[in-house]
């Protein structure tokens, strides 16, 4: 059977900005308490215009479990690796908390976890994947069902329709990363 | 600009920090905080259970969405959105996800405390309920005595399913003086429909095809389902025209958004209306059949021209005129969105009869895409017969305004009553989960009216400022603890919630009905006599006739019917107006002295140097109670005074700064956030902040109090308070 590879397709166009995902995360992984401390966030963009013709996206993001990552690379541990099916996953056990890894990320997707002393970041939920199947916390509370996840090597699922029917772009492609969230346009 | 960006960008400074900044990280996981409560005595750690899934409703706000409680070894891991709940569209916002953090709060109320210092110094005993609930009983029974019955105030929050219980032991002790939350909100948005279609109907914005919206934030005052059905959908047709004074959120994802100065939507809303009468874009045959007073509009709305209202909003004649033709050809797909809170002017229940003037005409009513009145899933009743005393004066607030709710009152006109002592003295507080410092406008005068209450009781789960000024405080089970009676949700898509106990009630708090029926028989008398049943009872009284609602209750966590819109069921039937029709003029309104129609009065002028405060909601707190919860406050740790950017250099002031914001009641402190996304007249701040209680470790001392600084004006119809009429100085702090 063919492996899967995971990834997300985000409408921000839909996004309020509600941070909705970033407290179901935290409340799903055990985030520590913390404005540092998270593995989503929804960025809002610099202000366009100004006053009254205004306008502003926001803009959701986190580990994008990239093709090509440089924090797996960088790793000296090991504590990085990669899965079959694309996740990026962080072996606690086996970090130092040497932090090379935070520094490499183009994306600032990973911050030190003070309580695991490891760094921590996005797994796409795994433990709900690999468990009983569910979506990630932030796709599934998503008041606005900005966020979809699904498998790319499934040409039925979600991400591959979309994929296949809209435009879209990944974040820094200029870094050669291939992150693995796609974002509609 | 961006808070949170702000934290992202600068978490690579956390690389030049060793490890030991351990200390003063706050714990995460909810089995650290109880372990932390296990090690300090305050409760035991819950043994081993096993893995349970709880179906049950959220209680973070109003629109109690379907939640499923992932509970492991007794303890509260998760919680996911119901897929069922199709009202929320099957999800949970930042507050429902954080409403772990409501049930392991360390700052939870824990015990029933009696309070051994002054009011507010913060003084207080552990007591057991016995001694409590004795002492709450002879102090009312002893203001009865003295002051009579009506001498005891009942104050509640609405919507946690148990403050019917609540407002039980208000009529059987024999008070009517019940004040709830409508007159800070709503009231005057009810009046105003009610008078027009008879009822407050429900916009059916996923149909709809145009939008306008004004006074409701609907990105960030969440409101289920419209706040998820506002945005485009599939093909984006659906159009949104947002009118506020602020760039929020909703204006970030609208398609045109007008900085409207405050207090001229009605305006506005004439306007439109004058073009679309004198164009003939009306409905005719609609008009015809299902109005009345439709000829009286059409002179009264000559005056009021896009030229003449541009002059007033601030928008564009140009603009009011092609919004104007665009909301008709629209129609009946064309809603003006009334929102919810209407606590804006002192003319807002006339606002909102524009407002549904305007759909009236357009035939904007009980279709597709239109206004539509709502349905609701019957439930039965638990009767009680309340005992019956001789001697109960009307309520207080009495005639006080021209449509006064029976049992929600007015609180402007309750406590200036109270204060005046006229015509009869209230001496006495109960108050259940309404945090009345912080809410009502004018808090001088709300610690004014306490100063002269001999004894206030606060019921919350936790140290609101109202509980922080009280005598004796009793802690509440959260609504994550509770079995509660079914709750049957109006809408144009009805449901049936419920809630069951996902983990047992964590130290001493007790449900509310649990609380209600031991302090009534401590009161005695015949008041213990209607509380002599139990929740399962209660329960069983429900769905007597339909025991399918429970089933689905137990298999789904919600029932349902239909899971799309009724529509025409008042289709060749009598509205519940006194014509029977849609009102366009107001007969009953004339005979009251009201204007029949509604007449636009221009705000007062801004005085040079000052500005107007308005209010508004966003997603991360419900009212005045959820900024001290540990995951929103990483959201947002404190609030800001919005000041134009233009403004704030004019002023020397710098983003960032702290600032003291004096209105004529009142001074706050807090940062200032020098913004573009504001009117350069207007201030705004967030409420929730400023608290005054000792007990929310997370946000004492941090931003301002609006409540402080507004005055209290009154919106005399429906007896709602006027909040947007408050003037303030921004001065360097």
């Amino acid at each position: 059977m063919k492996n899967k590879r995971y990834a997300m397709v985000l409408d921000t166009r839909r996004c309020i900005d509600c941070k909705a995902c970033t407290v179901a995360c935290k409340a799903e992984n055990h985030v520590p308490l913390g404005r540092d401390n998270y593995r989503n966030w929804v960025t809002q963009e610099e202000l366009r215009g100004s006053y009254p013709r205004l306008g502003q996206s926001f803009t959701p993001g986190q580990c994008m479990h990239c093709g090509n990552s440089p924090c797996d690379h960088i790793c000296p541990t090991r504590a990085t690796g990669v899965n079959p099916d694309g996740i990026v996953t962080v072996d606690y056990d086996k970090c130092i908390g040497c932090k090379y890894c935070m520094t490499a990320c183009p994306y600032n997707a990973r911050y030190f976890n003070e309580e695991k002393g490891a760094v921590d970041k996005c797994t796409f939920c795994a433990h709900r994947i690999y468990g009983d199947g569910r979506s990630p916390a932030c796709a599934e509370t998503c008041p606005t069902k900005v966020r979809v996840f699904g498998d790319l090597n499934d040409p039925d699922s979600e991400v591959s329709r979309l994929l296949a029917s809209r435009p879209y772009r990944v974040e820094q492609p200029d870094k050669g990363t291939k992150p693995f969230l796609f974002y509609l346009m | 600009m961006s808070r949170q960006s702000e934290g992202k960008l600068s978490r690579r400074r956390f690389l030049g920090l060793s490890s030991c900044a351990l200390a003063a990280v706050a714990v995460g996981s909810q089995v650290k905080v109880l372990s932390a409560l296990a090690q300090s005595g305050a409760l035991s750690v819950p043994v081993a259970q096993g893995e349970r899934n709880v179906l049950t409703s959220c209680g973070m706000c109003v629109n109690k969405c379907g939640v499923i409680a992932r509970v492991k070894d007794g303890i509260i891991r998760k919680l996911d959105p119901n897929p069922h709940f199709i009202k929320s569209r099957a999800m949970l916002c930042a507050r429902g996800n954080a409403g772990i953090k409501t049930v392991y709060d360390p700052d939870r109320l824990k015990y029933p405390l009696i309070r051994v210092g002054e009011r507010g110094e913060g003084k207080w005993r552990r007591a057991g309920w016995e001694e409590a609930l004795n002492l709450v009983a002879g102090k009312m029974n002893g203001i009865a005595e003295t002051y009579g019955r009506a001498g005891m105030m009942f104050a509640s929050t609405e919507g946690t399913f148990q403050d019917h219980f609540f407002n039980q032991l208000a009529e059987c002790f024999g008070s009517p003086n019940t004040v709830r939350h409508p007159s800070l909100c709503l009231s005057s948005n009810i009046q105003g429909f009610s008078a027009t279609f008879g009822t407050n109907p429900t916009p059916d914005v996923k149909y709809a095809d145009y939008i306008i919206m004004s006074g409701a934030n609907r990105a960030e005052a969440i409101i289920t389902p419209d706040t998820i059905d506002f945005l485009k959908g599939e093909g984006g047709r659906r159009k949104v025209v947002y009118l506020d004074p602020r760039f929020t959120k909703t204006a970030a994802k609208a398609d045109e958004w007008y900085p409207i100065r405050p207090g001229t939507d009605m305006a506005f809303v004439l306007a439109l209306i004058q073009v679309i009468v004198t164009e003939e874009l009306y409905d005719k045959a609609f008009v015809s059949e299902r109005t009345v007073g439709f000829d009286k509009l059409v002179p009264h709305v000559r005056q009021y021209s896009p030229e003449w209202a541009e002059e007033e909003c601030d928008i564009p004649a140009s603009d009011i005129r092609r919004i104007a033709r665009e909301f008709a050809a629209a129609a009946p797909r064309a809603v003006y969105y009334q929102g919810r809170r209407s606590s804006f002017m002192a003319d807002d229940t006339q606002l909102r009869r524009a407002m549904a003037i305007l759909c009236a005409i357009l035939g904007s009513w009980d279709v597709p895409g239109a206004m539509v009145p709502n349905g609701k899933i019957p439930l039965g009743a638990h009767d009680y017969l309340p005992p019956w005393y001789d001697d109960i004066p009307p309520r207080l607030d009495k005639g006080g305004a021209v449509y006064l709710s029976e049992k929600d009152g007015s609180w402007k006109v309750f406590r200036d009553r109270v204060l005046e002592g006229k015509p009869y003295p209230v001496k006495g507080m109960m108050v259940y989960k309404q945090n009345v410092i912080a809410s009502v406008p004018n808090r001088a005068k709300t610690m004014k009216m306490l100063e002269q209450m001999e004894f206030i009781c606060t019921i919350d789960i936790c140290m609101s400022d109202m509980a922080w000024y009280s005598d004796v405080v009793l802690p509440e089970a959260t609504y994550l603890e509770r079995q509660d009676p079914l709750e049957s949700l109006a809408g144009i898509v009805p449901v049936v919630v419920w809630r069951q106990p996902v983990i047992e009630a964590m130290f001493e708090s007790k449900p509310c009905l649990w609380i209600m029926q031991e302090l009534a028989r401590k009161l005695g008398g015949e008041v213990p006599d209607s509380f002599n049943f139990t929740m399962e009872e209660a329960i069983h009284h429900q769905v007597k006739k339909n025991p399918q609602i429970l089933e689905d209750l137990k298999t789904k966590g919600v029932y349902y019917e239909k899971t799309e819109p009724i529509y025409g069921s008042t289709s060749g039937k009598r509205l519940k107006t006194k014509s029977g029709l849609i009102e366009i003029y107001s007969a009953k309104y004339e005979e009251n002295g009201l204007d029949p129609l509604p007449v636009y009065r221009a705000p007062e002028t801004t005085p040079a140097n000052r500005y107007r405060l308005v209010v508004g909601r966003n997603a991360y707190f419900t009212h005045a109670t959820t900024a001290n919860n540990a995951y929103l406050h990483d959201l947002m740790p404190e609030n800001s005074l919005w000041l134009n950017r233009a403004e704030a250099a004019r002023l020397g002031l710098a983003d960032g700064q702290m600032v003291r914001v004096r209105s004529s009641v009142g001074e706050e402190r807090l940062r200032l956030e020098a913004t573009d996304k504001i009117r350069p007249d207007t201030v705004y701040m967030a409420h929730g902040f400023g608290v005054l209680s000792g007990g929310q470790s997370l946000i004492r001392g941090r931003g301002g109090c609006d409540a402080a600084l507004i005055e209290d004006h009154l919106e005399p119809i429906s007896g709602n308070v006027a909040m947007h009429h408050t003037f303030v100085e921004v001065l360097p702090a």
